[in-house]
């Protein structure tokens, strides 16, 4: 599996939010996604596009709740158009289902487009350990190739680096030195990709849907890069997580409408490809083999919890990540894993393992924007505090009880609120106490931890003079008179 | 091939677990699913009327939303106004090598002349031709093919790969023109995908291998979210609708 940093999420978001280059970076970028998306939903209408996120979670929601039934569908299906469908159970055995049809079949190119599922699996260092050479062909992700790194974001993958840095890199990984232009740069990957992808003989991409009906896989791209990677190489595998099932090929016609303005505030990307298995003998072309492979890798763990179900209906198109006040500033990488933002904060403690990832549920001020941007309705404040409460109640992926202060706190907590008497009493000592550090309305350093680590970064409000319960008692007796 | 990694069996019985259900179809049926073929059917037959009332709406609207999505749409009033634009543009860019798919649009629209004159060579990307091998495909610098459909809503062509159609036609070479009868004008995605189901119901795999949506020029946002249009696909592709009751 991808090497696994979200314990180090309070590191990296320090790290990051000291970083001032990605900041200013980060506050110019990432809005222009979300008033594309704004756009985008504005000329379809908003009434519609409410309606075809109606449709789209009814869809969602009963391939899920039915997914063994339309996983042996589309097994059915794929078979009968000539595929192979493999079935990994973790990331391990996904790497060892490709890495054999690699072998057996002596492939020693694969040109990749864009795979979600694959970055789960580690799967370029491997291929690169049998022999077997992987080639990111979507700009973002072999910028993301050459620099070794993570993607940063689940559609713009490399959209913290700069032009500066990616010229940089270009100089040094592929002889393209001094290039200024962003058109430059991207012509010389095309140039330098050009060959690979004529040449490859293994074609890797994830999948945007699976059909099961039709046993089809549906891709949405932009580059092209896609439509190589389905056409070139003699060998096609396809990758994608189980969840990414609908029933019908009707069905897609929702998704299409939603996933390219949700994710970039496009109509429509300029390539939808789907693949029905291998060329058939009349084609002029087409990959020999086709083989998909289905991965579970935790998923089912999300399946199984009735609150975390719904992370499954996600279409990746980060929206979600785009409006969260906290991805705005703390990026990508500070999330450790492969799935950033409000829905990795969801999915990846699920997958890699809750106690290892306890900040990540935290990472959220449950503001709701993310549920309110998401083109499926996904309800992820809920699903965040459900692991909030996982984490200090004990799960099944987190063998911790709650801490004894957390107990401490939270019994004392119920004391002081279910007492007006000993409310009013604490909020007199705490007039008091506050008294020599509060400045207007806030308190902006208080002395001695737990307190001073609050206000190192940020400020506390003061208790107000008046407390609500006095201005609602001299209300009244305002209104009585 | 066997199914490597876990059976088939054992994985959708762990997932049938998780779920907590019992074996079989859906408890609650999906109407969609449940449909039987012969109403699919009457369905496309009703579109397809409908769309043949409508046909003059939905071309301009292909026209008018096609441009929007960067294609340089050209409506030609006969077969000497489709040649005269592929010729003109093939002059304008000084192309050499011109790639073409083998498919009937080309009796209506016969460009390989015209292109000859000009002193381009023209290779068409299918087995059954004799001229095929007279260039690498790759150093194309002009694909023309025809599409099977075109859908108003989007803007896109589609086109199904098979014999005669290549896939990457439309793919390898930097200018891409796609030649559309109106008579393959959809209004939208919802009856092309009717269309398709159709006939994966009827003909199960030989429906065809593939079928591609082309929407404009490939383009990357990839580097500082700067739209470059042009990058692994073509950069400028032209969409020549032959607008004489085709």
């Amino acid at each position: 599996m991808a090497e696994v940093k979200t314990q180090e999420f309070r590191r990296a978001s320090a790290t990051a939010l000291a970083n001032v280059k990605l900041q200013s970076y980060l506050g110019r970028s990432i809005g222009s996604f979300d008033g594309a998306r704004a756009e985008a939903i504005e000329e379809i209408s908003p009434q519609r596009w409410e309606e075809l996120r109606l449709q789209a979670r009814v869809i969602k929601r009963h391939t899920l709740d039915n997914l063994d039934y339309y996983l042996g569908l589309l097994r059915e299906r794929v078979m009968a158009n000539g595929g192979h469908v493999h079935f990994a159970k973790d990331a391990e055995e996904a790497r060892a289902i490709v890495g054999r049809i690699a072998q057996t079949r002596g492939l020693k190119l694969a040109i990749k487009s864009k795979s979600m599922v694959s970055e789960e699996m580690g799967l370029n260092p491997f291929l690169e350990s049998i022999g077997t050479e992987p080639v990111e062909t979507d700009l973002g992700e072999y910028i993301i190739q050459l620099a070794e790194e993570t993607p940063f974001h689940i559609i713009a993958p490399a959209m913290h680096k700069t032009r500066e840095e990616v010229s940089e890199l270009f100089g040094e990984k592929i002889g393209r030195p001094g290039l200024e232009e962003i058109e430059a740069m991207a012509g010389a990957a095309r140039e330098a990709l050009r060959e690979k992808l004529v040449s490859a003989d293994m074609g890797i991409t994830g999948a945007n849907f699976l059909v099961a009906e039709t046993g089809t896989v549906t891709l949405i791209t932009n580059e092209g890069n896609g439509r190589f990677c389905t056409s070139v190489p003699r060998v096609l595998v396809s990758i994608t997580g189980m969840e990414k099932v609908v029933p019908s090929m009707e069905d897609l016609a929702t998704f299409i409408r939603l996933l390219p303005r949700a994710a970039t505030g496009q109509r429509i990307s300029s390539y939808v490809t789907h693949v029905y298995g291998p060329k058939r003998d009349e084609d002029e072309d087409g990959p020999e083999e086709y083989h998909l492979v289905i991965v579970d890798n935790g998923r089912s763990r999300l399946l199984a919890d009735p609150d975390l179900r719904e992370s499954l209906y996600c279409i990746r198109c980060g929206a979600c990540l785009n409006t969260c006040p906290v991805y705005r500033k703390v990026g990508g990488h500070s999330y450790g894993w492969v799935y950033p933002g409000p829905i990795g904060a969801v999915v990846s403690p699920v997958l890699v393992g809750l106690d290892r990832s306890k900040d990540l549920p935290n990472a959220s001020s449950l503001c709701g924007a993310c549920r309110d941007v998401c083109p499926i309705k996904i309800n992820i404040p809920h699903m965040l505090l459900k692991l909030r409460s996982q984490l200090s109640e004990g799960s099944p992926t987190s063998t911790k009880k709650a801490s004894f202060v957390d107990r401490v706190m939270a019994r004392g907590y119920r004391r002081l609120m279910s007492s007006p008497r000993l409310l009013g009493m604490v909020r007199t000592l705490g007039l008091l106490a506050q008294w020599p550090f509060s400045r207007g309305k806030f308190i902006r350093r208080m002395p001695l931890p737990p307190f001073s680590r609050w206000t190192r970064t940020r400020d506390m409000p003061s208790l107000a003079p008046k407390s609500f319960r006095q201005i609602w008692s001299e209300r009244l007796e305002g209104e009585e008179r | 091939m066997e199914s490597l990694g876990t059976p088939p069996g054992e994985f959708i019985a762990s997932v049938r677990e998780a779920l907590g259900r019992k074996a079989g179809p859906p408890e609650r049926p999906y109407d969609r699913m449940e449909e039987e073929r012969a109403s699919v059917e009457e369905r496309a037959r009703t579109m397809q009327e409908g769309l043949a009332v409508n046909r003059r709406v939905n071309v301009d609207e292909l026209a008018r939303v096609a441009a929007l999505r960067g294609w340089v749409v050209h409506r030609a009033s006969g077969v000497e106004d489709a040649v005269g634009y592929v010729y003109q543009l093939a002059e304008k860019m000084e192309a050499r090598r011109v790639v073409r798919s083998l498919e009937g649009v080309f009796d209506d629209v016969p460009l390989d002349d015209a292109l000859s004159s000009l002193g381009a060579s023209v290779q068409v990307m299918a087995r059954e031709d004799e001229s095929a091998g007279s260039f690498n495909p790759t150093d194309a610098d002009l694909g023309v093919t025809g599409v099977d459909y075109a859908i108003a809503e989007t803007g896109s062509v589609v086109i199904l790969p098979r014999r005669g159609v290549s896939r990457v036609t439309s793919l390898l070479p930097p200018v891409h023109v796609a030649l559309v009868k109106p008579s393959q004008t959809l209004e939208s995605l919802d009856d092309l995908y009717l269309l398709r189901r159709v006939a994966y119901l009827r003909d199960g795999v030989d429906a065809g291998s593939y079928m591609n949506f082309i929407t404009g020029p490939s383009r990357t946002a990839d580097i500082e979210m700067t739209l470059v249009v042009g990058a692994h696909g073509p950069r400028e592709v032209h969409m020549v609708i032959l607008d004489w009751g085709l």
